[in-house]
């Protein structure tokens, strides 16, 4: 088992280092020139050279890269003399904004977990709450609703909900105050009021594949043989579905909630656009409008990162729960 | 998401005693014609498709040409007059804010957009993926392995971020490579990156049947009478895998339609004055206040064809896999 | 000044407005309104509080005083936190154009022939560190427009070119022993520091109204951060910068050391002001509408979306708080004489191309007036009617025959640039926003209808003039308002080829070097009345060569938090004195 773990890890470590690599190399083969955003409109292109060598851009890819993952793990000065030095982890340092990638993500990363979390609640309690009546009421009206709403929720574009939300709740009705993000720690009310229609929003649109899937599920461990077995040797159907059917359904669900969650955590760009919260995918947003090149390196890291974690994590779950998986 | 769907098992192999004998084609054929919806989805998806291609005839037949202005149809402030976003016996879905041009046209136009697009899109994700799949799981060896960890690390990267970042330094690249100029390599930036991004779950699927189909005895006949590699893919691995192929196409094409919507809604798309339901939905996001029917009108229609779409793949599924349960519904 | 709204493309996505008593002469449409009711006045002010502003971009342009040459930015930061030795007087209407005594006593002294002007500093003036500010400040802060590489011409740059310093100047940070006193030659300071001298290369009648402007603003040289300083410079007015994050929030509080009896201009009523980033236009007009919370102590950077125009001035919920007026831009299109050498192909441009349909598409009216000159009305002096290409329609409805005469005509005159516009095609710079994607279509079909073909060419609003710059297309959109009262800051700006704005290639044109000489004339012209018929004469110039085709005069239009006071728009800047804004209960 151990054995297993080590080396899913080892592979994890390695795919992120092959992801960190080839992000790297896809933005520095790009034909922006980073210098080039240095300095003004009527730049002169020794300026740009001479900027170009203070910011190491001068430099083989090779070396730029190494420069990067050193910066990583031990900080990194950037500019020559008078330059800025941002402590480590550090992700780079953006010529835009002047400020520390690593500040930046800092700041935007709560918000992004904010609306990750609670939309993740929000659409497992759902999915499963309709998928598991659904597959209870097989073929009758409740079925239907759920699976209808399955169907109209997964044909619908996030952006469009997000929209028809702030129409509904926010201009005709009133119901609701203009999104407007507020911290969790500054002011609680304020931040779960902001937060409202945006985790509903995801939630609609994700829960209806989890529907789905728990109605699916269930219904298939349903008619595997110990359930047969168990109802006719007289359990009662509830116990029987609470304590076995459902766990052994529910599984596999958690574990494809667990990699959703943690590609929502790299950013829900687009939620995160239609209800203005200053998060991972509005930075990326705005780092792309800026052509900014360290914010758009780092966040693509950092999601990536979340996604590899979450993909080891599972696959260890798994192997713990499944001892055959082990052998792959 | 990908489809699952663990049956190794043809039709065949379902008792339904009472149209033993059918092939398996007429079989799923049968099936799919008594799931009402399913048929009704299909003829959804048929009249969008018949609309886009005869937009040009279409929209002059019914003098609403997506690309007139007209100021008659606008108050002093540029937006529709009447109700409705204006809509009136000349223009039956009101007209856009600002410009005067007519919805019906421009969602007309769209659809072929949108269609293309999706098309385009699948054919294409679903040839490579089809292809890379079936290589890595008859080769095995290295060339499989390098497949797996290269789907591996496209997973790993978060796609639409990425797709966004991209956008317009490869659109431009692409431009400088001789792509011509324009909606044209905008549009095929944005199915390269979708083939980018969308070949590893169809080859997954494959690589999958493939592996478990090169075991099974006619496979291994075939190969013991000597059969070469080509006569295995195309007489025996291809016939045992185009429903599921054709399922997945069809599951994943509304979702190359809807994205198509998203990535114009963030400003990556056709650039005007082509229309496209993206770019229409991308512009009406302005006026959900001052006219909401100019949002609610391509939204809605994007909704019922990405629906009809996926319902149309369900059907299809419950077809050619009648183990899933959806039919009894 | 260069216009923010040019490079985001749009007419009507700018930050400027104006009352519209300014205006004259240009028909003046849904003009009477000008500031909002009851928040142009002072009523029931109560000092205190915090003042928000809401903006789309994701930073400041610029902090730097040096690198500053947008209206808005200007007016907001001259307010706020950098004094200068003369500015204008705080007041609503045309009264607000008037010249006044700022760091320095009085309104500066002119001597040998206007050549040399001399300022002399108040007492009690200070910076935030309660050091007083001093004649060498001053002089430092201009010589930073002269280091290029550091300020990348972002500021305006009449230090470098009316500054009489012998030789080359490279600015303060590179300068040679030798440069530097050459330029300490030219701006003199006195023993006592108290009085400063500035030796022109030419006579300038106005240079007290070019000291208005940031560029000659004092900077201590020990505080001097080089191109960092923009995150932080420091304070000479009643607010200081505590702290900046770009892309979140600039947060200003009162500086503790200003005193109001050294300051005759600023009468500070809120104790902080917050600049919010990064925050999508239509958010900010949903969060203006519904006016809750902070957002009732609120304005906005940046104008009304053209789509909310009719649910705010259709409603009489919302008069006391909206504002509607000129904002003293004009928006053309530059055309490039080296690769358009035919008049006729420019007015058939110019007589196709549908004027009413891109107003339509962009609110209407309220975008601006049809402007027939490059000089705003609200220039009184300056502006006459021009006389615009004949055969162009008033209503801004296309010409199709005149236009199709004028490129029939070029076919025969000018056969190769005929060819290039209908074959070819004009490549059309201009910023790429949601609006543009739509009235770019208005281009190609208006002027289709007489085959000359539009290559669309939407660039990145952030890199636009850099873009133009090195690769000018062949049209080419953008807005200009002027630095001061006088048109010598708009007809050299943008059609000499010294101007710091003139993408035109003008000078490839026969016709160019006429137009220069006459240009060297005005500017030397003491007797501004004579001066005013000079830049008329040479307005209609360009317009007769169609060497730009004047789209607007364009307005703005904003909301106001309902709690929000004196915010009256101060017309040398088109935008609210902000820091004489207060706070109603």
């Amino acid at each position: 088992m151990l054995i297993f773990i080590a080396r899913r890890l080892l592979f994890a470590l390695a795919l992120l280092f092959a992801v960190s690599a080839f992000t790297y190399v896809i933005f520095a083969a790009l034909p922006s020139d980073p210098a080039a955003l240095t300095c003004g409109k009527n730049c002169r292109p020794e300026v740009i050279a001479m900027n170009r060598v203070r910011l190491g851009y001068d430099k083989p890819i090779v070396v730029q890269y190494g420069q990067y993952l050193k910066g990583i793990v031990k900080g990194r000065t950037y500019g020559a003399s008078e330059g800025v030095h941002c402590p480590a982890p550090s992700l780079g340092y953006s010529f835009r904004k002047h400020q520390c990638v690593t500040d930046l993500i800092t700041r935007s990363l709560p918000v992004t977990a904010s609306v990750a979390l609670g939309a993740f609640v929000l659409w497992m309690l759902i999915g499963i709450g309709l998928g598991t009546m659904a597959a209870l009421k097989r073929g009758r009206w409740p079925d239907r609703l759920a699976t209808g709403f399955s169907v109209v929720g997964i044909s619908l574009p996030t952006f469009f909900v997000g929209l028809l939300a702030i129409m509904v709740f926010v201009i005709w009705t009133g119901l609701l105050p203009f999104p407007r993000y507020e911290g969790i720690t500054s002011n609680p009310a304020k931040w779960f009021m902001s937060l409202i229609l945006p985790w509903f929003t995801l939630a609609i649109v994700s829960a209806s594949s989890y529907v789905r899937l728990t109605r699916n599920g269930i219904l298939e461990v349903m008619n595997e043989e110990f359930v047969r077995l168990g109802l006719a040797k007289g359990l009662r159907r509830r116990t029987l579905i609470v304590k076995y059917v459902m766990r052994a359904a529910l599984l596999p669900i958690v574990t494809i909630a667990g990699l959703d969650f943690a590609a929502l955590l790299g950013g829900a760009v687009i939620t995160e656009s239609v209800f203005n919260l200053p998060g991972m995918g509005k930075l990326s947003i705005m780092a792309v409008n800026d052509s900014d090149l360290p914010i758009l390196v780092a966040t693509t890291l950092v999601a990536a990162v979340f996604i590899v974690i979450a993909n080891a994590f599972v696959d260890i779950l798994y192997g713990f729960l499944d001892p055959r998986v082990r052998s792959y | 998401m990908t489809v699952s769907n663990t049956s190794d098992d043809n039709a065949m192999t379902v008792g339904d005693t009472a149209i033993v004998g059918l092939s398996p084609s007429r079989l799923a054929l049968a099936r799919f014609r008594r799931d009402k919806v399913a048929v009704i989805a299909f003829f959804v998806v048929c009249f969008f498709v018949f609309i886009a291609i005869f937009a040009p005839v279409l929209t002059s037949i019914f003098n609403l040409s997506p690309y007139a202005l007209d100021r008659q149809a606008l108050n002093d402030y540029g937006n529709p007059i009447g109700y409705f976003g204006g809509i009136s016996w000349n223009h039956p879905l009101g007209v856009e804010p600002g410009t005067g041009r007519d919805i019906l046209g421009r969602l007309m136009y769209g659809a072929r957009v949108s269609l293309l697009i999706g098309f385009i899109g699948t054919i294409v994700t679903t040839g490579v993926g089809l292809v890379l799949g079936m290589v890595s799981g008859l080769r095995r060896g290295l060339l499989d392995s390098v497949i797996t960890r290269v789907a591996d690390l496209t997973l790993a990267f978060p796609s639409l971020l990425l797709i966004i970042a991209l956008n317009r330094p490869l659109t431009q690249r692409l431009e400088s490579m001789g792509v011509p100029k324009g909606n044209f390599a905008r549009m095929t930036y944005i199915i390269l990156v979708l083939t980018v991004f969308g070949w590893v779950y169809m080859a997954r699927l494959i690589r999958g049947q493939v592996l478990s189909l090169r075991e099974r005895e006619f496979v291994e006949a075939a190969r013991s009478f000597g059969a070469s590699n080509t006569h295995i893919v195309f007489k025996e691995l291809l016939p045992n895998l185009w429903a599921q192929v054709i399922v997945f196409a069809t599951l994943s094409l509304p979702g190359y339609v809807a994205v198509e919507a998203s990535l114009s809604f963030l400003g990556i798309g056709l650039m005007a004055p082509a229309a496209s339901w993206g770019t229409m939905l991308g512009d009406s996001v302005r006026y959900y206040r001052a006219d909401p029917t100019y949002l609610l009108i391509p939204g809605v229609t994007l909704m019922i064809l990405v629906m009809a779409f996926n319902l149309m793949g369900d059907g299809l599924r419950d077809a050619v896999d009648p183990k899933s349960d959806r039919q009894q519904l | 000044m260069k216009s923010r709204k040019a490079i985001i493309g749009a007419l009507l996505v700018g930050a400027f407005f104006i009352s519209a008593c300014g205006s004259s002469g240009s028909g003046g449409s849904g003009s009477g309104e000008s500031s909002g009711g009851r928040s142009g006045t002072d009523e029931g002010i109560k000092d205190g509080g915090t003042l928000f502003i809401l903006d789309h971009s994701t930073g400041a342009t610029n902090l730097d005083p040096q690198r500053i040459y947008t209206g808005a930015d200007l007016g907001f930061l001259g307010s706020t936190i950098t004094r200068t030795l003369t500015s204008y007087t705080p007041v609503a209407g045309k009264a607000g154009t008037q010249l006044i005594a700022d760091l320095a006593t009085d309104t500066g002294t002119p001597s040998d022939d206007v050549k040399t002007w001399s300022f002399t500093l108040r007492d009690g003036v200070t910076f935030e560190d309660g050091a007083a500010i001093v004649c060498a400040d001053i002089r430092y802060g201009v010589s930073r427009t002269f280091a290029s590489d550091m300020t990348g011409d972002e500021g305006p740059l009449y230090a470098t070119t009316m500054l009489a310093v012998e030789g080359e100047y490279p600015g303060p940070y590179t300068a040679t022993a030798d440069q530097q006193a050459a330029y300490e030659k030219a701006v003199e300071c006195s023993e006592d520091g108290k009085t400063i001298t500035f030796h022109l290369k030419n006579p300038v009648a106005d240079f007290n109204y070019t000291v208005a402007l940031l560029a000659f603003a004092p900077v201590p040289k020990a505080a001097d951060t080089a191109d960092k300083y923009t995150l932080k410079p420091v304070s000479s007015g009643p607010f200081m910068i505590k702290s900046y994050e770009e892309g979140k929030e600039l947060i200003m509080v009162r500086n503790p050391n200003w005193s109001a009896d050294s300051d005759p201009i600023r009468k500070p009523h809120v104790d902080e002001i917050h600049w919010q980033f990064g925050l999508d236009e239509s958010v900010i007009d949903e969060r203006m509408i519904a006016d809750a919370g902070d957002d009732q102590a609120t304005i906005v950077y940046g104008g009304l979306q053209p789509e909310n125009l009719q649910t705010i001035f259709d409603n009489e919920t919302y008069a006391d708080r909206r504002t509607d007026g000129f904002d003293g831009f004009v928006s053309y299109t530059m055309i490039n004489i080296k690769k358009v050498p035919c008049l006729e192909v420019r007015q058939a441009f110019w007589l196709a191309l549908d004027r009413e349909a891109l107003r339509t598409a962009g609110g209407g009216p309220f975008t601006g007036e049809f402007a027939d000159s490059f000089i705003n009305p609200l220039l009184a002096t300056d502006y006459a009617p021009g006389t615009v290409t004949e055969g162009l329609n008033a209503d801004g409805t296309p010409n199709v025959e005149a236009a199709q005469a004028k490129m029939d005509a070029a076919k025969e005159s000018c056969p190769e640039v005929h060819k290039h516009a209908t074959e070819d095609g004009l490549r059309f710079d201009h910023g790429q926003s949601e609006l543009w994607a739509k009235l770019i279509s208005i281009w190609i079909d208006s002027l289709g209808a007489v085959g000359i073909k539009i290559i669309d060419n939407a660039i990145e609003p952030s890199k636009y003039y850099a873009t133009i710059n090195k690769d000018p297309g062949d049209l080419m959109r953008a807005g200009w308002a002027a630095d001061w009262n006088n048109a010598s800051t708009v007809v050299p700006e943008l059609f000499t080829k010294e101007g710091g704005f003139n993408y035109s290639q003008n000078w490839e044109d026969p016709a160019y070097p006429a137009f220069s000489d006459k240009v060297n004339l005005a500017k030397a012209e003491v007797d501004r009345s004579k001066q005013a018929t000079m830049w008329q004469e040479l307005n209609q110039y360009v317009l007769d060569q169609a060497w730009a085709v004047p789209g607007s005069f364009t307005k703005a239009q904003n909301l106001v938090g309902s709690r929000v006071r004196n915010a009256y728009p101060w017309l040398p800047f088109g935008w609210y004195n902000v820091g004489a804004i207060g706070l109603a209960e």
